[in-house]
């Protein structure tokens, strides 16, 4: 689970070297995956690496990356530019999760697991308003300058992922965690996606396979995760036609519900609220412990295959890693026996 | 007939359509705030109730709250020639640290869209400039967003900051951001929570009439 290696991190004397420096990085992850008894060593869930790696391209310096964001229509020369299968820049975060899965690969008997953020969701980082543009795409209003701005970005980002998972199966990834948080109902409108717009599976769904079938080509497994607020039709989509081999949702969803919607060989992860974990008012560690034991005993009677976990990594909070720390051991010995 | 073309642009979110009645009824002679208060509000206060009833999502919010923006363009340089304005104001901002402005975007426009005066700070506002625009704009009311964990701590620095300055008793504070719960608002001595854009309107009423 990416939150714990995210808090053996931060036990680290320095937590930014180890962040940047693989074999520290190694050892954390497998730390983590030993604590915690998983066979997957699960990296960070660092959803910052392709975005600053693409504008790394770009000539945008690391520093500005989070506040950068395309304004208008990028010329097809500069787009092939940035969408170049080739392009060799890395920065030290990708490089150290890079050799973090070798030393993970050949040193360890875990399973070596990638992690990548979903083209979608990096798209709308690339852009100052993307619920408005892709709500525009959904409304039809395609020869909008921020639609077609929005399209451009999304080639760039469905590039710039396939260029960071192709490195990470190179480095030895046998599973990747494609993270696609924000394809959800915060930016996909379900009212549009009823009415029959195409936006969804144009801006979702397409590239997402064609990342699938390149994993599948490389004997890749897929880990798909989205713990944002989603639609029925769109847990579906995910399982039924991405198929990935673990779909690990948010605490919006119930899982035991969503079973129906998920074919028996595609494993159900999480969906533990931890996004709240850091606050013992609003989810002390009793509430954690009758959670988990919930979910357990609703997943057992409907019988489908589960990994008890978390909804999303947690970010470190600053003064409250004790708090997290104690619920997610809570979250374990509850479903350790289980 | 502008009135009902200019409720029925915001409802469906369309800008252009927003911009073209608003025109329309100008030139007809409609006073600004009358267009505010008898077409804008009530059709915000429409998608509020769509988006609290299910119907309309986060798409729609944005897409109406751009379209009275676009209407409200037309209107401000009128209001502020007139001298007539909204009677609460608000302050809202990202918080330092923080560069996402989505949320607070959406809340601004609700804000806007139910009557409020918005002064917006943008994002990662550092605590004493929101403390500056308290004692400079005299608002009511101070919203502060934080989409990310690690910036939500700001949110308690900035009321302190308020409370050093003395301003803490002038201004509710009120917080929202995908981390952040209705606990954590008490526990850092906010006045109010609300988990969505659309319900920020009505913390917003509330915390001022009963101040």
């Amino acid at each position: 689970m990416p939150i714990g290696t995210d808090l053996l991190l931060h036990e680290e004397p320095e937590p930014e070297v180890a962040r940047n420096h693989g074999p520290a990085l190694g050892r954390v992850i497998e730390r983590a995956a030993r604590r915690w008894g998983t066979p997957l060593a699960i990296p960070l869930m660092d959803l910052r690496l392709e975005k600053i790696d693409l504008l790394t391209l770009a000539g945008i310096p690391e520093h500005e990356a989070d506040r950068f964001h395309f304004d208008t229509p990028i010329a097809p020369s500069a787009l092939a530019a940035l969408c170049r299968r080739d392009a060799p820049i890395f920065r030290a975060g990708s490089l150290a999760r890079n050799e973090a899965l070798t030393w993970i690969d050949t040193r360890t008997n875990l399973i070596p697991v990638g992690m990548t953020i979903g083209p979608f969701s990096l798209m709308t980082r690339l852009l100052a308003d993307p619920i408005g543009a892709v709500a525009q795409a959904g409304s039809g209003m395609t020869s909008e300058d921020s639609v077609q701005l929005a399209q451009q970005c999304l080639q760039m980002a469905e590039a710039a992922v396939l260029r960071s998972i192709r490195s990470q199966v190179e480095h030895g990834a046998r599973a990747m965690m494609i993270c696609e948080p924000a394809a959800c109902t915060a930016f996909l409108s379900p009212r549009q996606i009823r009415a029959g717009s195409p936006v969804f599976e144009q801006f979702v769904m397409e590239p997402n396979l064609r990342l699938k079938r390149f994993l599948d080509h490389a004997g890749c497994d897929l880990i798909f995760h989205n713990c944002g607020e989603l639609i029925d039709s769109m847990v579906e989509d995910f399982a039924q036609r991405l198929h990935p081999v673990i779909l690990s949702l948010g605490s919006s969803r119930r899982l035991w519900e969503d079973a129906r919607l998920v074919p028996d060989d595609v494993v159900l992860y999480g969906n533990l609220p931890t996004k709240s974990f850091y606050s013992d008012g609003a989810m002390p560690v009793e509430e954690v412990m009758r959670r988990t034991e919930e979910l357990i005993a609703n997943m057992r009677a409907c019988g489908h295959p589960h990994i008890v976990g978390s909804e999303c990594d947690v970010l470190f909070v600053p003064g409250a890693a004790d708090a997290i720390r104690a619920k997610v051991e809570a979250m374990m010995q509850v479903a350790a026996p289980a | 007939m502008a009135f009902n073309d200019l409720y029925d642009a915001v409802l469906n979110g369309e800008a252009q359509k927003a911009t073209a009645a608003t025109k329309q009824a100008l030139e007809a002679g409609a006073a600004p705030m009358q267009l505010i208060s008898d077409a804008m509000v009530p059709a915000m206060a429409e998608v509020g109730r769509l988006y609290e009833s299910g119907e309309y999502f986060v798409p729609e919010l944005l897409l109406a709250g751009r379209a009275m923006k676009s209407a409200m363009e037309l209107l401000r340089p009128l209001l502020a020639a007139s001298g007539d304005r909204p009677n609460t104001r608000v302050v809202i901002g990202t918080v330092k640290g923080d560069l996402h402005d989505i949320g607070k975007n959406l809340v601004a426009s609700m804000l806007e869209g139910g009557g409020f005066e918005v002064i917006d700070l943008g994002a990662d506002v550092a605590p004493e400039r929101f403390v500056a625009a308290v004692a400079e704009r005299q608002p009511q009311v101070v919203c502060l967003s934080s989409l990310l964990t690690v910036t939500m701590p700001c949110m308690k620095t900035t009321i302190e900051a308020l409370t050093a300055a003395g301003l803490r008793n002038q201004v509710k504070v009120l917080i929202g951001g995908a981390p952040v719960t209705s606990q954590y608002a008490k526990e850092i001595g906010a006045d109010g929570y609300t988990d969505n854009a659309s319900g920020a309107v009505g913390l917003v009423r509330s915390v001022v009439s009963a101040a």
